[in-house]
């Protein structure tokens, strides 16, 4: 029982769990869904998010917020496009997209850590700054002419799964360790946990916020390779609308927005639990224009439970205190007595 | 008050650069400083500006709400839908306005309920309302761009009336910041959003009713989405899901740039208007200079960036000054 309890406590387990019995209920009703192929296409089709959420997670680690993330993802396609268009290599795309992504990144960071702009201010600013941006390089038109051998990218895969999807797994497990174990990694939720108190006790504040948001527009490039790769093709649109989709994952996940609380597994599982939900009613023969309305009830379901079960924790551990102070109480008198 | 402490004033500050901005779009193209073309501009950016002025409030009390957007869509649809079905055009345009009103309800009874923070109930909620109108859309078979049309004449003034040389869509606006102006500045429910603002622990222990002062805020931002909502629908003669889905941005620079602290505890209604009236001429500047709608995101969003960060440099000198004469004395 007690285990059980642990594990709830945990919001990334128990969503997890709560995935698996999404996965095992809908494939129930509806067979086709548990067949390999569609599962990892449900995987192949998170991968975006979920890059665009674990750079999000750093930021909201430390109690900030980054809303320009989904135009830092269009940005970095939309480069990538424009090189591979002008006939550099794939890698010098990739690194200019990703280079791009992190200086944008990198100007976030700047606004936050050094000017002190308030994050949702700075990065909605730049979320217009960049989206104008993506206009004004391309002229406006969609870019349709990936090189085929990039596109093939995506569809290369390793013991049955796509590379992407390993190299995206990998480095989420890898980090997860990384932050658990070494205390450098864990100057994010210092920083998110008490600012001050960071600050007091020697950590750079200025430096860890500067990560975090270089980390963010770093992740938010990759994803846009992976978008490029995947899509085949840049619409002007590109990652508008993923940067709350992210947060909402994350949130799903179990990161906090108070800062502090979070791992980067949560990325990973929050991002494949609202995609789940995005394929998930086409198995159920539910019209697939349901998707956000159901997505947001589920988003505001599981933030309400953990609330109350916050609140009955609250209360039990109050009344345990209680409970001792009423006996000592009686101790004291019994000893007058 | 002095001349000197009226000119210290942000909202003073911010009319300044309103008109320098007119003037200086003016000298590039003089046709721009035509009174009632510069009226009709208004037209375009109302609906940033209902949402806007609410949006001060809940922003005053150390809240957000992004789910502005999804309510203007949401109310369009309920509009365009209950219309399709064959309701009276009033009876639509009630159902419309109460929907948005239960949306900013909702928002503000699990903001005041609940500890968790208002960017991820209206984050939750903006997913919900937007997912439900898209899901209406769909279902009526209206999911595409020209949405649900044919209505009637009457609706259609609704936008494009005017009275004399003020554009209709001007006087709503107009009324909406009288309203909201005397809640906030001079009326206990004002004082009592501040308050909730500067230390919402305090505010509870003197007295005030905290959850209903925050429900109101919420709903009252719930009704300035429907208005603006409904404003859009007779705008772009179709009732559609997406309609404002760009609205977010703009309505918190105007916020913001209006003066308001993002953190909560100081801002005025007045400051919102202008700043709103201030980004709307700047887009019609801008495109009036041959700038896309697309590329003046870039402005906007700068303007937003460089307001901000000027506004903690001034307050960063006087604190610096003011440690001077300290010491000086």
């Amino acid at each position: 029982m007690k285990a059980v309890k642990d594990l709830l406590k945990k919001r990334e387990a128990a969503v997890f769990l709560l995935l698996v019995v999404l996965v095992l209920g809908v494939g129930i009703v509806n067979p086709i869904f548990l067949k390999p192929d569609t599962l990892k296409g449900v995987l192949d089709n998170s991968l975006i998010l979920i890059l665009i959420a674990t750079g999000e997670m750093f930021v909201l680690l430390t109690a900030g917020i980054d809303v320009s993330l989904g135009a830092v993802t269009g940005l970095s396609a939309v480069v990538a496009g424009l090189s591979l268009n002008a006939g550099i290599s794939y890698g010098g795309s990739i690194l200019l997209a990703v280079g791009a992504s992190l200086a944008a990144g990198i100007v976030n960071g700047f606004g936050v850590a050094l000017l002190e702009i308030p994050p949702i201010i700075m990065t909605l600013g730049m979320m217009g700054v960049l989206r104008g941006l993506m206009y004004i390089i391309t002229g406006g038109s969609w870019i349709d002419t990936i090189p085929t051998g990039f596109k093939n990218m995506s569809g290369v895969s390793f013991a049955g799964i796509s590379v992407f999807a390993w190299i995206v797994i990998v480095m989420s497990v890898v980090m997860t360790a990384v932050v658990k174990r070494f205390k450098s990694a864990r100057i994010f939720y210092y920083i998110g946990d008490n600012e001050e108190g960071a600050f007091f006790m020697g950590i750079s504040v200025k430096r860890g916020l500067f990560f975090a948001y270089s980390l963010a527009g770093l992740f938010a490039g990759l994803a846009g390779i992976v978008f490029v790769s995947r899509i085949g093709f840049i619409p002007m649109q590109t990652g508008s609308g993923q940067e709350l989709r992210a947060i909402a994952a994350c949130v799903l996940g179990g990161v906090s927005l108070s800062g502090g609380v979070g791992i980067p597994l949560s990325a990973l599982i929050g991002g494949l639990f609202l995609t789940t939900i995005d394929s998930v009613l086409v198995f159920l023969k539910v019209p697939a224009f349901w998707n956000d309305a159901i997505a947001g009830a589920i988003l505001l379901v599981v933030v309400l439970l953990d609330f109350r079960f916050r609140m009955l924790l609250e209360v039990k551990e109050k009344k345990e205190r209680l409970k001792y102070i009423r006996i000592s109480r009686n101790n004291e008198t019994g000893v007058v007595r | 008050m002095k001349v000197k402490d009226v000119a210290k004033r942000w909202e003073v500050i911010i009319f300044l650069l309103l008109i320098l901005e007119i003037l200086l779009v003016g000298i590039f193209n003089s046709s721009f400083l035509n009174i009632r073309n510069i009226l009709y501009s208004t037209t375009d950016f109302a609906h940033i500006s209902l949402v806007a002025l609410p949006l001060t409030l809940v922003i005053i009390t150390g809240g957000i709400d992004i789910s502005i957007a999804s309510i203007m869509g949401l109310t369009s649809i309920v509009i365009g839908s209950t219309w399709s079905l064959g309701a009276p055009m009033p009876a639509a345009i009630v159902l419309g306005l109460l929907s948005g009103i239960a949306a900013g309800t909702f928002n503000g009874l699990l903001v005041a309920n609940t500890d968790i923070q208002p960017l991820v109930i209206t984050l939750g909620t903006m997913f919900l309302y937007s997912g439900i109108a898209t899901g209406i859309a769909g279902s009526l078979g209206a999911s595409g761009y020209n949405g649900i049309g044919n209505f009637p004449e009457g609706f259609l003034s609704f936008a494009y009336g005017s009275v004399g040389i003020i554009p209709s869509s001007m006087i709503y606006v107009i009324l909406f910041a009288v309203f909201l102006g005397l809640i906030l500045h001079r009326h206990r429910l004002g004082r009592s959003i501040y308050l909730i603002g500067v230390n919402k622990e305090a505010a509870g222990y003197n007295g005030i009713k905290v959850k209903k002062v925050i429900v109101i805020a919420y709903t009252l931002t719930g009704l300035g989405s429907a208005i603006a909502g409904i404003l859009l629908t007779s705008y772009f003669t179709s009732a559609r899901s997406d309609l404002g889905s760009e609205a977010l941005l703009p309505a918190i620079t105007a916020v913001v740039l209006g003066g308001t602290d993002i953190l909560g505890g100081s801002g005025t209604v007045l400051g919102t208007f202008i700043a709103a009236f201030f980004l709307g001429v700047l887009k019609q500047g801008l495109m009036a200079l041959g700038v896309t709608n697309n590329v003046s995101q870039v402005v906007i969003g700068l303007v937003l960036i460089l307001a901000v960060a000027a506004k903690l440099g001034i307050a960063r000198y006087r604190k610096m000054s003011g440690n001077k004469r300290i010491s000086t004395e």
